[in-house]
């Protein structure tokens, strides 16, 4: 049966099927096989549905650790004995704890598992000389006392814990402040890798009450560097009121590591009594709170303080202040629980002002300490009734919240890497891990307008990388979206108006042999890559539109008035030689019209601009509309992408106009109807789905173009509407930051949530733009 | 239709208004083929002008400066520029009096970029003096620091002169050359021969080394192959050695000779011979030297590897790694496009998952190439790749072997991104199948499969073909998905070559569109490599114009063939 042949086409297959190629072949194989293929062919069809949901599922399994809350662990608890430590520290891999108590002992606690225990202890207030030079000779711990001068013994008043300086201090009921200063000592070795030791250099205490009274409040700041010397800046209000402002420098002798050391103190006289005090990093900022709850700033000036700037309590009591990271935003915590966060902005008068720039809501009773990350602009408040939050400042984010692990928390410290956080109570320590990766990702910083560090308002902004740790990275899509907007109108713009009119010149005005040529040429612009479209936009194009600006402007004038005139003497042709020349050749003679015309604006291009424009047309567009002109812009992207999209316009559209049945536009022709008229009220209604569609897919591609944004413009993130200023889309951003977006960090699944959004903006419009092509297939299949 | 009843009165405005309109689609047509045109002709002029060698101009400025070198544009001066060079105390371009709107400049390429530091200068056409074309004037092309444009003095070995004088020396030159050129080329074999050998069995024991200390092994076998590796370690480190200093030897000699030349301001410049690339008199060359000069430098740009970081020299590897790249990727795309294409041809009908499919082969056309590099970059780059290094090549960790970018990455990527356009031809190919001979193989009781293998996909196989070379077209000119997934702008090696297993799934590769961008883009002497990003790019456009219009033709054959059958 298999030996006969369809008799019509003797194909190469034929000819096999008649010498008997299945012929050794069983029914039961042959069914089989049959069987088979259809599931592979299934599997095929399926395949294609698995890729595509496929990549809209693994982009989201990407972005969605985004919203993920921070996790917070416990991880060890060590016991802890004695008075409760005030100040605490730990080194990076969390190998071991400082303790500082009120009673000047200090304790370096080894923080794991087995017999967890004191490896060093200290007691600052016996073994601490009184003269204000580093402790030198005299180290011993049960050395005997040198007490200065008559009177009681004295005892600590304050103690802080100073991470980013490696450094524990407290001030002393005698006027004085002592410094005592943690350094690690990482070593390897083949048997258990990583060691840390903690080694304790000698105290140094500083007298900041000549008078040796106690202080009332104090703060200090290291000077940047790596100096283990401590040059140090000590802020402190004595008890007369007064404000000391302690300077010590420090030089150290490079042959023999002998430090030689300077002491400056100034007195300010002020009216407050203070509560607490702050010094931003730079030194450059005095921020204090007053006892009855004012926020006083001041700026620091050579020798002295500058005009202070008071801000009046908001009613409820201030009872906890830091400095987030990068030393920009103060961060208070109130007496009803809320946190607000502060930093300066520059004013109208260009004066910086402290203005409350945003506020969180925690748990309702006061707010006993806050805990900056070293990492990032994220913190935990510690509420009295040990209630804890973990919030980010820049994205506003709740990111954790629970109860303090401790029992009576006395001090909490962030581990150095941002990675864990320390909690010390009465009878233990606790080490917490922080698993914090997205805290800066919000729905507020990305579609948001958000009030970033040194900016005036809140703004859109987009600046992923900045060139230090303490830099704030502003994460918003709206200016990438806006610009992904801005450019495709502006290649819409072009695109349109020529896909769609020269799609119905082709298609109804048009003999077919000319069609035959015409269209492949208009379908094979498509296919140029846009790399090199890119290229002339940017190297060839960009400088030619900004010489012959004034010329580019004439030609909106200048080439429909070409081809009004153009068309009125085709209108005077006699008409043996027009009926004589196929339909459609019109074209190529506005081919040689627009050349032209474009060629007499180019040419006339230097007259107008030194005779409108004032012989800089850049110069004058900024004078008189205030647009700034930028090489790489909107306009050169506009007209290149435009060309990029054209074929798709064109193409979609040129499909739909020619499915008009024919006998409606014959019926029409029959009725009397000029060739326009039939065009534009036959033609063009019915086709104007398939306008639609064009539209919807040429702004797909639009959307999703990346190489000639990335070449034809600055890629500068900007909001504006400017043609003459350049932007940056989705894509484009995804391709100049990527390669430098770490596997799995923020950035990284930021530039993935941009992808999905292309993905689900070309989705919409795509399935938008098919559902309308069946749909006006199917209507003009009834006709 | 009783709209036009009333507009009949107004006829004669209609019917002009009618033409103006016409005119109007007429004029956006043009306007479409202009741009086309335009395009197309603008890389054709810049593409094809790269290779010609323009005349030598000897300019002799008022202030007495010389300078030679070719004319590349001639321009009016912006009044801007001759305003600030007016305002400008140095004043170059004239006392203000002299700005006007018709002062035209020149910009001349005089290279010797390793004298003057830059390639291009403008000169304001009243500052010329006198204009020559010397005969003896020349132009070395040379490996290092572009061009060179002066007149010969001497040749010399160490403090011998060989040659005196510029007939001599042009005398001398094309043997001493030519054997330069061949020792280059010993170098060249055996650097990437036997040291290229040494140097990858040296890195193997290192990996080897390395397996087996993260391996399980006990210890004593563990001292074993240490002591084993090490022997051949040492064996290899010896072949290396005597490689190298033959090697030294051959530079030693290959840099002997050097050729003194001296620039048109009377500057000397002395470098080895081995360093010109070519040496032209182009002013006293026929039009039959310039024409082979042309056909030569074509065969360079095809053939060579790039010099001076891509700007100058051929594009060889790029050509080669776009071409490996998608004949890789037509590999992925091609089952699977055909088989998704039978499935909804041949295999179901009309339903709801039908539609499905097909609204998801369309939206697959229409996602942005970019969001595929990315999914590329997540999955297959980090996830697979990471996994596969994870699993077979620990000892390299942390150099990823496979959990970088590389070919296999982003032809597999360029693979789903072409899918759509495989799907869509061979769909429209299987679709001119007549039903008739379908039912007719059916009839002699050839099951599903025997009608699909045996008739119906021979006779769509100009469709599947048009959707194949589509694919292979778009895959070529596509750059943005491969920038994230595996290009780089130079690459040491051939992702082919003659090393086990010969071809490296795992390298990294060039490609013509990046490359476009890179020089174009991200060179440091864009202007210099700005004919060579034009060649370049007329390249990948015939390269892919040609491939489509070769489907275009498939396409149209197929139509033909099964028009009159189909009635």
């Amino acid at each position: 049966m298999v030996n006969s042949s369809i008799s019509t086409r003797p194909t190469a297959a034929d000819q096999r099927v008649r010498h008997g190629i299945f012929a050794d072949r069983t029914p039961r194989r042959r069914h089989i096989a049959d069987w088979s293929a259809k599931w592979i062919v299934k599997a095929g069809g399926a395949s294609i549905i698995a890729a595509i949901f496929g990549i809209l599922i693994f982009i989201l399994i990407e972005v969605l650790p985004l919203a993920r809350s921070a996790r917070v662990e416990e991880a060890l608890r060590v016991p802890y004995r004695g008075e409760p430590a005030r100040g605490l520290l730990s080194d990076e891999y969390l190998t071991h704890a400082v303790t500082l108590g009120l009673d000047g002992r200090l304790q370096v606690i080894r923080l794991g598992e087995e017999a967890p225990q004191v490896v060093e202890e200290r007691d600052l207030l016996r073994g601490a000389p009184s003269a204000s030079v580093p402790e030198g000779e005299s180290s011993a711990p049960a050395g005997e006392p040198k007490t200065a001068g008559p009177g009681p013994e004295p005892v600590l008043t304050r103690v802080q814990a100073h991470p980013s300086f490696r450094l524990l201090s407290a001030s002393r009921s005698d006027g004085r402040v002592l410094l005592a200063p943690v350094r690690w000592k990482i070593s390897f070795s083949e048997a258990e890798g990583r060691i840390v030791s903690c080694e304790l250099p000698d105290l140094i205490t500083l007298q900041v009450d000549p008078r040796g009274r106690p202080l009332s409040a104090y703060a200090l700041v290291k000077e940047e560097g790596e100096s283990d010397a401590l040059p140090v800046t000590i802020v402190a209000q004595l008890e007369d009121g007064r404000l000391a402002l302690v300077e010590r420098k420090v030089k150290v002798n490079l042959f023999t590591d002998e430090v030689e050391e300077t002491v400056d103190s100034s007195y300010v006289e002020i009216d407050w009594k203070l509560k607490d005090v702050v010094l931003d990093p730079s030194g450059k900022n005095l921020y204090a709170v007053t006892l009855d709850d004012r926020l006083i700033r001041w700026p620091r000036q050579r020798g002295g303080l500058g005009e202070p700037q008071v801000i009046e309590s908001s009613g409820s009591s201030i009872t906890a202040m830091t400095l987030l990271t990068g030393g920009r935003s103060l961060a208070l915590g109130h007496g009803d629980g809320r946190v607000s966060i502060w930093f300066q902005v520059r004013d109208a008068s260009d004066r910086f002002q402290l203005r409350r720039i945003r506020e969180f809501t925690g748990a309702a009773s006061p707010v006993s300490s806050l805990t900056t990350c070293p990492r990032n602009r994220s913190f935990f408040a510690l509420h009295e009734d040990s209630s804890l939050e973990l919030f980010f400042s820049t994205s506003e984010r709740l990111l954790w919240q629970g109860k303090s692990p401790v029992k009576g928390t006395t001090a909490v410290c962030y581990g150095t890497k941002g990675d864990a956080v320390l909690f010390a109570g009465q009878d233990s320590l606790v080490v917490k891990r922080v698993e914090n990766p997205h805290p800066e990702i919000s729905l507020k910083a990305l579609f948001g307008e958000v009030w970033y560090e040194d900016y005036e308002e809140p703004e859109y902004a987009w600046q992923s990388t900045g060139l230090n740790d303490s830099f704030e990275s502003k994460m918003s899509l709206v200016p990438l979206l806006f610009g992904t907007l801005k450019g495709a109108f502006y290649s819409l713009l072009l695109a349109i108006p020529l896909g769609v009119l020269a799609a119905l010149y082709t298609s109804q005005l048009m003999s077919p042999r000319l069609q035959k040529y015409v269209k492949p040429t208009v379908e094979i612009m498509a296919a140029l890559p846009t790399v090199i479209l890119g290229f002339l936009a940017g190297l060839w194009l960009a400088p030619r539109v900004e010489r012959f600006l004034p010329g580019l402007l004439m030609m909106s004038v200048v080439l429909p008035l070409f081809v009004v005139a153009a068309g009125w003497l085709w209108g005077r042709m006699p008409l043996r030689i027009r009926n004589s020349i196929p339909d459609g050749s019109m074209a190529f003679y506005f081919c040689a019209v627009l050349a032209l015309g474009i060629w007499f604006s180019v040419a006339f291009s230097g007259v107008l601009e030194s005779w409108v424009f004032g012989g800089n047309i850049r110069n004058w567009l900024f004078e008189v509309t205030g647009l700034r002109y930028d090489q790489r812009n909107a306009l050169v992207v506009g007209i290149v992408m435009g060309f990029a999209v054209i074929p798709i316009v064109f193409t979609i559209s040129e499909e739909s106009f020619s499915s008009v049945p024919r006998s409606l536009v014959a019926g029409s022709l029959a009725l009397g109807a000029t060739r326009w008229q039939t065009v534009a009220s036959i033609v063009l209604p019915s086709g104007s789905p398939g306008m639609f569609a064009a539209t919807m897919v040429g702004f797909g591609r639009a959307v999703g173009e990346t190489m000639i944004v990335l070449m034809a413009t600055g890629n500068t993130p900007v909001l504006n509407w400017n043609p003459f200023d350049g932007f940056r889309t989705l894509s484009a951003n995804i391709a100049v930051e990527i390669p430098e977006a770490p596997h799995g960090a923020t950035l990284y699944r930021t530039l993935f949530l941009s992808a999905l959004m292309l993905f689900l903006v070309t989705f919409l419009v795509n399935t938008a733009a098919e559902v309308v092509r069946l749909r006006l297939r199917k209507r003009f299949g009834q006709l | 239709m009783t709209t036009f009843n009333s507009k009949e009165t107004d006829s004669r405005k209609d019917t002009s208004t009618g033409n103006a309109m016409i005119s109007i689609c007429a004029a956006a047509l043009g306007f479409n083929l202009l741009m086309v045109i335009g395009i197309i002709g603008l890389l054709a002029y810049h593409g094809l002008g790269a290779f010609w060698q323009r005349e030598l101009v000897l300019l002799t400025l008022d202030d007495g400066t010389r300078l030679l070198g070719e004319v590349h544009d001639r321009e009016k001066i912006p009044l801007e520029v001759q305003q600030r060079s007016a305002d400008d105390p140095e004043n170059e371009g004239g006392p203000r009096s002299m700005v006007t709107a018709d002062a035209t400049r020149i910009r001349l390429k005089t290279g010797n970029r390793d004298v003057t530091g830059r390639d291009f200068i403008w000169i304001d056409e009243r500052r010329v003096s006198q204009e020559t074309r010397p005969e003896d004037a020349t132009i070395l092309e040379r490996t290092e620091y572009g061009n060179f444009y002066g007149f010969a003095l001497e040749i010399r070995k160490g403090e011998n002169v060989l040659a005196a004088g510029a007939d001599d020396v042009w005398k001398l030159f094309p043997s001493l050359h030519a054997k330069k050129l061949a020792t280059l080329a010993e170098i060249r074999d055996l650097e990437q021969g036997a040291v290229e050998d040494v140097n990858i069995e040296i890195e193997d024991l290192r990996l080897a080394r390395r397996g087996v200390e993260i391996s399980s092994l006990p210890d004593e076998e563990k001292e074993e192959r240490f002591a084993a590796i090490d022997e051949r370690f040492r064996e290899a480190q010896s072949t290396y050695e005597t490689l190298a200093a033959r090697l030294f030897a051959l530079h030693d000699e290959v840099i002997a000779e050097t050729l003194v030349m001296e620039t048109a301001d009377g500057r000397t410049r002395e470098m080895p011979v081995s360093n010109v690339v070519r040496a032209l008199r182009p002013n006293s060359m026929g039009l039959g030297a310039s024409l082979g000069l042309y056909a030569s430098r074509i065969g360079e740009f095809l053939w060579d590897n790039p010099r001076e970081s891509n700007t100058e020299g051929g594009i060889f590897p790029a050509i080669f790694g776009t071409v490996v790249m998608v004949f890789l990727m037509t590999l992925f795309c091609m089952p699977l496009g055909v088989l998704a294409a039978l499935y909804l041809r041949e295999y179901t009908k009309e339903n709801l998952f039908v539609r499905m499919v097909r609204i998801a082969v369309n939206n697959l056309a229409g996602v942005p190439s970019i969001v595929f590099g990315v999914f590329g970059l997540g999955f297959f780059v980090y996830l697979v790749g990471g996994t596969i290094d994870k699993l077979f090549y620990p000892e390299a960790l942390p150099t990823a072997t496979f959990g970088t970018g590389g070919l296999l990455w982003a032809s597999l990527t360029l693979a789903l991104l072409t899918l759509p356009v495989v799907i869509v031809a061979t769909e429209e190919g299987l679709a001119a199948v007549p039903r008739a001979v379908r039912e007719g193989s059916y009839a002699l009781g050839a099951t599903r499969l025997e009608t699909t293998a045996r008739v119906v996909l021979p006779a769509a196989a100009p469709g599947v073909l048009t959707g194949m070379v589509l694919a292979m077209a778009r895959a070529a000119g596509e750059v943005a998905p491969l920038m994230i997934v595996g290009m780089v702008k130079l690459a040491p090696r051939l992702p082919l070559d003659g090393q086990f297993p010969f071809v490296h799934l795992d390298r990294k590769f060039m490609h013509l569109g990046f490359h476009i961008y890179d020089v174009g883009f991200q060179s440091p002497n864009v202007e210099a490599a700005k004919p060579l990003v034009f060649a370049t790019a007329l390249l990948l456009v015939i390269l892919v114009i040609g491939m489509n219009l070769t489907a275009i033709a498939a396409r149209n054959h197929l139509r033909r063939k099964y028009e009159s059958k189909e009635i």
